[in-house]
């Protein structure tokens, strides 16, 4: 007995040299695999800590966080939610659970944190070194879950490339266009207000890289969660077609992945592929893109986008890029990175299918990956019925098609027009509606010249 | 990976590269952790494999940009000292400094991958760091504002005043007032030492 009371306080005192001396955020997680120890006596340490530490209530005030996980009714439907908890809100999300199945401590640290970003990080390096065992603290156990062998490894990853192939297949335009150079438009307009407002982030801190790879981690992503890859004609409609059938995927989910803080912490990495987000965590999808693509960003998918890259390298590299920007992300509706508190466009967006282009032109300003001016420009040049609905819904689709084709038929009149828009895109925010302006004359000329129903293959011939 | 050496022309770059990037990304960060700006500007984004908060402001992630831009003239000729972000209050006192020491081990090479993952994992605990700094502390008064200032060896400055290398983006000889802060305390964030390049880290508060 002694002894043991030795340890626990050579334990605490561990722990308290980590969070104070060291100002370290010690989650369980963490504490788990550096001490050596189960994850449920890593969750008492801590919880024991943090009581003597209150108890004396001298020195620097700690903070803690917490693990809530119980059963929750939203919009009549029960589901599990677990959510990582700042201590001064615990009793609220208590509160709102139906039934509270588990309470633990899941950090302690002396920062006050403002979001839990620093959660994940702290448990990355320790769960990389130990990526072999790293469960081997933990609670959770399936005698099924066994890693793969090396071949069988290989036969996976075989498998899983064979669908985007043929997805690649079905649209070879926009596979081409997708893997063009993808040089972020490094000039960023800088007055354009509206942009910052529809929270849409200069590219450039991004790697080009990890915006294809989640493009087309996406697409897999999207096979795997069974939308059909219907191939409809007109290529567009595919944009059209998969995210709205995703929402309609989504919405039927059990479970809900739900952080207070509004952001995920690393206890959903392990369930972001097996749960199906509902629409309201649009936010955690988009997190959730991240580590799955994060995750399978090593598959040689990547290095065939690569190889596609030198194919489209022309003097309208930037428009191509910009379509081809404006292209992912319409497949991709929902951008890597994610969480945004302020996102004014998404929660009125209807999950309906039937409007799905409004859908798709209302997720645009939300995005947050490109430059209104990329957008703009994208817009133009493909969809340009997207311009008009973010404004005024009642536009829709009909200009749209309109312009799209007079995008695909069109050539010489097609650049002068971009660049043009693009000038006028430089200018100030006051200027925006001179813009749609400006498009409005050329889409009324522009469809008095198409006449016939080009394919998409007219756009790519100029090149 | 290709090995290689100072001699190189592109080596310097790299590693200006790779620390330009990493001060961009703490930059934003100090913006957020000290809430210099609203925290609704933010974003998560991600870097290094973990998660960021990266401001979505056009004209702020300009002006960083355009810093760190005529600041990888001097990393790469290894002429900048340190790095410092300076939040000020509205009476343009500072009241905090973030100071990135940075100087480049005589040794140089880029050998392997490894190398550069080992770097990460290093950029990853500074960012860390940074984002449990405010235990350390204290609130800074509202309406405060930042400013970068940058330490040269030598000359270095002379240079930059005569070449602007953006346009319309004139650096100019700080004051003393804003380098001097009354009754300093040092802490020191993160030190990393890694082949590339050596980094330090240390807030300064009033």
């Amino acid at each position: 007995m002694d002894m043991d009371m030795d340890m626990d306080d050579l334990y605490l005192d561990n722990i308290d040299e980590f969070v104070n001396d060291q100002n370290k955020i010690v989650t369980y997680k963490w504490l788990s695999l550096t001490l050596g120890v189960h994850v449920n006596t890593a969750k008492q340490m801590l919880y024991h800590y943090l009581e003597q530490k209150r108890r004396e209530s001298s020195g620097t005030p700690l903070h803690a966080t917490y693990l809530v996980s119980g059963k929750f009714v939203e919009n009549g439907s029960t589901c599990h939610k677990v959510s990582v908890v700042r201590e001064d809100k615990l009793d609220a999300v208590k509160a709102k659970m139906d039934v509270t199945i588990s309470v633990h401590v899941y950090s302690v640290q002396r920062a006050e944190l403002k979001d839990s970003s620093p959660l994940y990080s702290t448990d990355y390096d320790a769960v990389k070194e130990n990526l072999k065992n790293c469960s081997k603290y933990s609670a959770i156990r399936c005698a099924a879950a066994v890693p793969m062998a090396s071949v069988e490894l290989q036969k996976a990853q075989e498998v899983a490339l064979v669908p985007p192939v043929e997805k690649e297949i079905n649209k070879p335009r926009l596979n081409e266009n997708t893997s063009a150079t993808s040089k972020p438009s490094t000039k960023q307009p800088t007055g354009i207000m509206g942009m910052f407002a529809s929270k849409n982030a200069s590219k450039s801190q991004e790697s080009s890289k990890e915006v294809k790879t989640e493009q087309k981690d996406d697409s897999s992503l999207v096979e795997t969660s069974k939308t059909k890859p219907a191939s409809k004609a007109n290529p567009m409609s595919n944009f059209f077609g998969k995210p709205a059938q995703k929402k309609v995927d989504e919405k039927p989910s059990k479970s809900i992945k739900e952080e207070t803080d509004g952001d995920s912490a690393a206890s959903t990495t392990a369930s972001v592929k097996l749960s199906q987000p509902s629409p309201k965590s649009e936010f955690a999808i988009k997190e959730e893109r991240s580590k799955v693509s994060s995750a399978l960003k090593a598959e040689s998918k990547d290095t065939r986008n690569k190889s596609k890259r030198p194919e489209v390298v022309d003097s309208d590299d930037e428009k191509m890029d910009n379509q081809q920007k404006k292209r992912r992300r319409i497949k991709k509706p929902q951008p890597d990175s994610s969480d945004d508190e302020v996102v004014p466009d998404s929660p009125p967006v209807p999950t309906k299918q039937i409007p799905s282009p409004k859908k798709q032109v209302k997720r645009e300003p939300v995005s947050h990956q490109e430059s209104s001016e990329v957008k703009r420009r994208k817009r133009r040049r493909v969809l340009k019925s997207h311009t008009f609905v973010d404004e005024d819904g009642s536009f829709v689709t009909e200009k749209g098609y309109v312009s799209e084709s007079y995008s695909e038929s069109e050539e010489e009149p097609e650049p002068k027009s971009q660049a043009k828009d693009s000038s006028s895109l430089k200018q100030s925010f006051g200027k925006r509606e001179e813009e749609k302006k400006e498009k409005s004359q050329k889409k009324t000329s522009a469809s008095n010249k198409s006449t016939k129903q080009p394919s998409i293959m007219g756009f790519f011939q100029k090149k | 990976m290709a090995t290689l050496t100072r001699q190189d022309l592109n080596f310097g770059q790299v590693v200006a590269d790779i620390l330009c990037e990493f001060l961009e990304v703490a930059i934003h960060l100090i913006l957020y952790v000290r809430e210099v700006y609203p925290s609704g500007i933010f974003q998560k984004r991600k870097k290094y494999n973990v998660p960021v908060q990266m401001s979505c402001h056009p004209e702020l992630n300009q002006y960083i940009q355009d810093t760190l831009h005529c600041i990888k003239p001097l990393i790469e000729k290894n002429e900048a000292e340190k790095v410092v972000v300076v939040i000020m209050d509205k009476e343009h006192h500072p009241v905090e400094r973030f100071v990135f020491e940075i100087s480049q081990p005589p040794l140089l090479s880029i050998s392997s991958e490894t190398l550069l993952s080992h770097v990460e994992q290093l950029l990853r605990a500074v960012i860390l760091k940074i984002s449990v700094c405010d235990a350390v502390l204290d609130t800074n008064p509202p309406g405060c504002t930042f400013t970068v200032l940058v330490h040269t060896r030598e000359t270095a400055t002379r240079n930059m005043e005569k070449v602007q290398v953006i346009k319309d983006f004139p650096w100019i000889v700080a004051d003393e007032q804003e380098v001097h802060m009354e009754e300093a305390k040092l802490i020191p964030l993160k030190t990393m030492t890694s082949d590339i390049l050596k980094n330090s880290s240390g807030g300064i508060l009033d």
